[in-house]
């Protein structure tokens, strides 16, 4: 994101200085830029999306487009603080804007009620991250694919229960920043303080080191190869987690929606034979997961969407 | 067959929507943590904060908005609560937690207390009251990316104050007043400054250079020598700094020419000090008038107070701050006081010019208006992501609380960046109470080294039981058959006792003193060790604990526990290599009680604490180690 500083300068206002005065003392003013020049779409407002747009917007990002088809039912008042009580039957991107656009007037908030699945290629290329909730896996993977090949950053992250997941992607070759103290050897006349004048690491004074990592595409981290030794050898480290995600993702992609408390016994069945099949299909025992997660996986908690909101939020920032 | 409603199976979503649960601060955690208890469908919640919004508060307590600023937190949070989860039954309270009406009985209408608190008086405070009640706790607290959640349990797990907390860093007298070698220093001496000139006079902010400094005597005979001298030199002590400043009109550059020029002349007289330091340099307004360039044009990229003036431009804004702050003094009236507030910019423009010329003087490098707020004002750098994470946390601790889950809960530290073992969040078990825990053993007992010739009952009563061992309104007897009483919480009654020394009781090496809280249901048994031999501005120490050294470069939990506990109470973490100190600097002004203060132990009194929100949060807080506090000035409001 170096880049953006160049494209365009934006200025930061007294006001915006006043507001955000406790984030610019932790990642300075350079970084607030950054947020205050860059566009997020968020898809999915339900417990989990909330957060991550209450944390985005906060934050002091340009603009954030909010886009979900889905309409407020009884449930989504409860689970998201974004929509107001009497929003019922409503667009549910439409009938949290009022609410998330109070939450900084600074920011741009849009709301749009279409399906993710049917929007162009080019809808995505006018963001600068893309941010997906509650998606199918197929869909994800598409989305990926094609920000990855626009140097557009992809987060997902979904919330079933007390589980929850994210994963980004910030392209094969992202470059960064990062802070080290530095190493100050004083002159003979030194200026700080006439201490002791030996080399010492002054915690005040960092440089910032410009490294380059690579990501994998979601695709990839989905279909590791688990037969492979090298897999098999990382299995142990692998929390089981990740399998339980494939069986959610699963069981998305065959029902449509999620598992659901009002029709526990046949969706816990349902996520039973799912488990068997895709470990099945993994080539791995079955006991590697076991029943104790099926009653611990239905709706969105709360608090857990606040811990993953929060995560989700803070690296679509920190990017 | 397990029944869900919702997330949640069916027997803990019906003990939620029954139970009352306390939540202490409604700021940047607290706001989290409201909307993820209404969510969750807790039902019944009481909020107490005793802050009111600022317009820095909103880039993360999400329930507030600019149309809100200057209203009482706990109110609006609840307000904005309702919004979105209008059954919920919420009572706000804006009032400090340590008033005596929140008293045992009070906590024990709740399961669950939590904290979400800023500072570490309050912490231990609600420590003690859930003790008393046998409430379980949840202990949190964020400092930028960092944060920490944990659970407290009378009898099953440590309590707050079982591990003793790094203290902040304070400065000796000399070092404020005759040899600074640190920017901070610096900014200290201005607080003080302003103070002396502006604001409430205490003996402990004396600007002016020290005489009695013993590094400055080439023989100790000097060092009285030099004291008695100076009591004669009405310059420097006779006269008070206010009343001389009223005297010159507050003359800007009479202050100034005394501050900077004068008073650091006398300091170079002072020879030994700078035989291995460098020496100041006085400056001579004047001469910096005559010699002032015309200014560039400084392409301000960045924001203005980040901008590091030149020593005229600090000389000037030096000046313009003088004017405007004796006219404000003036506008209040006679005997009048002002109180310094970081966000109030006059005040902040005094002590950022007060604070560089002094830098300038002693050859560090100036700092930004940014820089000097951050360090004066002990702001923490704070985002909303880690108060949302952290309070989620608090919320799944306190389900398995409420489902008697309680061997399930852990410490949970919050990193910044994903472990070795690529953890971002790691829990850690719960210990067990600590045998010698001066606050939850069964008969908590301590060694306090002083002297008892020259410690007074009234310090005993502030820095000692108040500031260091955390209570609020002590009562003490001596152990010595009588059952003497030294200090009684009743307002008035022990007062003749304030200015006594200890020693003047019959109190000696070996004597029992028994101190109690009443109202935190606390009672301490002190046992005094007499002593001689206190370092320089040190007036007590408490035997069994290290003196502050520099810490080492410590790994991250460590980190967190010391930056996240208290809060309020420490500046910008640094993590330090050896050999340099933490300049940590708690602020605290002194709590002023109102005259109807009544403990809670006589019943039918009226219960007056008299809280005056805003600035007039008093503390004084001690120092566990070698060093003095001299009185410290706390802001409760700004974060």
């Amino acid at each position: 994101m170096i880049d953006m500083i160049e494209k365009e300068d934006p200025v930061i206002s007294e006001e915006e200085a006043a507001q955000y005065d406790r984030q610019i003392r932790l990642w300075g003013l350079d970084a607030q830029k950054r947020l205050r020049g860059s566009r997020v779409l968020l898809a999915g407002v339900g417990g989990l999306g909330a957060e991550v747009a209450k944390n985005l917007i906060l934050a002091g990002v340009k603009g954030l487009t909010l886009l979900d088809h889905e309409q407020v039912s009884e449930d989504s008042c409860r689970a998201q603080f974004l929509v107001p009580v009497t929003a019922q039957g409503q667009n549910r991107a439409q009938a949290s804007l009022e609410r998330a656009q109070n939450l900084n007037p600074m920011v741009e908030v849009h709301a749009d009620p279409g399906r993710i699945e049917d929007k162009p290629d080019d809808f995505f290329l006018q963001f600068d991250a893309v941010c997906l909730t509650g998606c199918s896996r197929d869909l994800m993977v598409r989305v990926d694919q094609l920000c990855s090949k626009h140097n557009i950053k992809v987060f997902c992250g979904d919330v079933h229960g007390y589980y929850g997941y994210m994963f980004c992607n910030l392209g094969p070759e992202h470059n960064y920043v990062e802070e080290k103290p530095k190493v100050v050897k004083p002159p003979a006349d030194s200026n700080d303080g006439p201490e002791a004048k030996k080399a010492k690491i002054d915690p005040n004074e960092t440089t910032m080191v410009k490294k380059t990592t690579s990501f994998c595409t979601l695709k990839e981290a989905l279909e590791v190869d688990w037969t492979s030794e090298k897999a098999k050898a990382g299995l142990k480290r692998t929390p089981v987690d990740y399998f339980l995600l494939h069986v959610l993702l699963k069981f998305h992609t065959d029902k449509g929606r999620d598992p659901d408390p009002k029709s526990f016994p046949e969706d816990s069945q349902l996520l039973r034979q799912i488990r068997d099949d895709v470990l099945e299909a993994l080539a791995l025992s079955a006991d590697l997961l076991n029943d104790d997660f099926i009653s611990y996986c239905f709706s969105e908690m709360s608090p857990v969407c606040a811990v993953v909101g929060g995560v989700l939020g803070q690296e679509v920032v920190k990017d | 067959m397990v029944q869900l409603v919702g997330s949640l199976r069916r027997e803990l979503a019906e003990s939620l929507s029954t139970c009352k649960v306390l939540v202490v601060g409604a700021g940047g955690i607290g706001c989290e943590l409201l909307k993820n208890l209404v969510l969750t469908g807790f039902k019944n919640i009481e909020v107490i904060d005793l802050d009111t919004i600022d317009v820095s508060n909103l880039n993360r307590q999400f329930l507030f908005q600019k149309k809100h600023v200057g209203k009482s937190k706990a109110q609006v949070a609840k307000e904005s609560a309702l919004q979105f989860c209008p059954s919920a039954n919420i009572t706000a309270y804006h009032d400090s937690i340590m008033n005596p009406d929140y008293n045992v009985e009070f906590f024990r209408k709740f399961m669950l207390v939590m904290n979400a608190l800023d500072n570490r008086a309050a912490r231990n405070h609600v420590n003690r009251m859930c003790l008393a009640a046998d409430i379980p706790l949840i202990e949190s607290g964020t400092a930028g990316y960092l944060g920490q959640v944990t659970v407290i349990k009378k009898g099953m797990t440590e309590c707050y104050e079982c591990q003793p907390k790094p203290t902040q860093k304070t400065f000796p007298g000399c070092t404020i007043r005759n040899t600074p070698s640190e920017p901070i220093h610096c900014i200290v001496w201005a607080k003080y400054l302003f103070n002396q000139l502006f604001g409430e006079e205490d003996a402990d902010q004396e600007v002016s250079p020290d005489t009695a400094d013993p590094e400055a005597a080439w023989n100790p005979e000097d060092t009285a020598a030099r004291a008695t001298a100076s009591e004669k030199d009405g310059d420097i002590k006779r006269v008070s700094t206010k009343e001389w400043a009223r005297s010159t009109g507050y003359d800007s550059v009479k202050l100034f020419n005394k501050l900077f020029k004068d008073d650091i002349m006398y300091l170079l007289t002072m020879d030994k000090l700078w035989k291995k330091r460098k020496a100041p340099i006085p400056l001579d307004w004047q001469q910096l008038e005559n010699s002032m360039r015309p200014q560039e044009e400084s392409p301000a990229s960045g924001l203005k107070d980040q901008q590091v003036l030149g020593v005229w431009g600090y000389c000037q804004l030096f000046q313009h701050s003088v004017e405007t702050l004796r006219l404000q003094l003036q506008e209040k009236g006679e005997g009048s006081e002002l109180v310094w507030d970081k966000d109030d910019p006059p005040a902040m423009d005094f002590v950022t010019a007060a604070a560089n010329l002094r830098m300038h003087i002693f050859s560090m490098n100036m700092k930004s208006r940014f820089d000097v707020k951050s360090m004066a004002g002990n702001i923490i750098p704070a985002i909303a992501t880690t108060n949302a994470v952290i309070a989620g946390l608090i919320v799944l601790e306190g389900l398995k609380i409420l489902s008697g889950e309680l061997e399930s809960c852990r410490t949970i530290f919050l990193n910044k960046c994903p472990n070795l073992r690529k953890k971002l969040l790691v829990p850690c078990i719960l210990d067990p109470p600590s045998a010698n825990c001066y606050v939850c053993a069964s008969k908590p007992e301590v060694t306090v080294k002083l002297n008892v010739q020259k410690t007074t009952v009234l310090s005993l009563q502030d820095r000692i039981l108040k500031e260091r061992f955390g209570m609020v309104a002590p009562d003490v007897q001596i152990e010595d058959g009588k059952g003497t009483i030294l200090i009684s919480s009743e307002e008035g009654e022990t007062e003749a006792n304030n200015n006594k020394f200890l020693g003047d009781f019959g109190i000696r090496n070996g004597s029992r003193l028994q101190a109690d809280d009443f109202l935190q249901d606390y009672t301490l048994l002190i046992n005094v060790l007499h002593t001689e031999e206190l370092e320089r501005d040190v007036e007590f120490e408490v035997v069994g604990e290290a003196p502050d050294k520099a810490p080492p470069p410590q790994n991250n939990q460590e980190e967190v526990n010391s930056i996240t506990n208290g809060n309020k109470d420490s500046a910008q973490p640094s993590t330090s290599s050896k050999g340099e100190h933490h300049w940590k600097l708690s602020w605290i002004k002194t709590v002023k009680y109102d005259k109807n203060t009544r403990p809670l132990k006589s019943l039918g009194s009226s219960r007056q604490f008299h809280v005056l929100h805003e600035n007039s949060h008093f503390y004084s807080c001690a120092n566990i180690t070698a060093q003095r506090f001299s009185n410290h000035q706390l802001s409760f409001q700004h974060h």
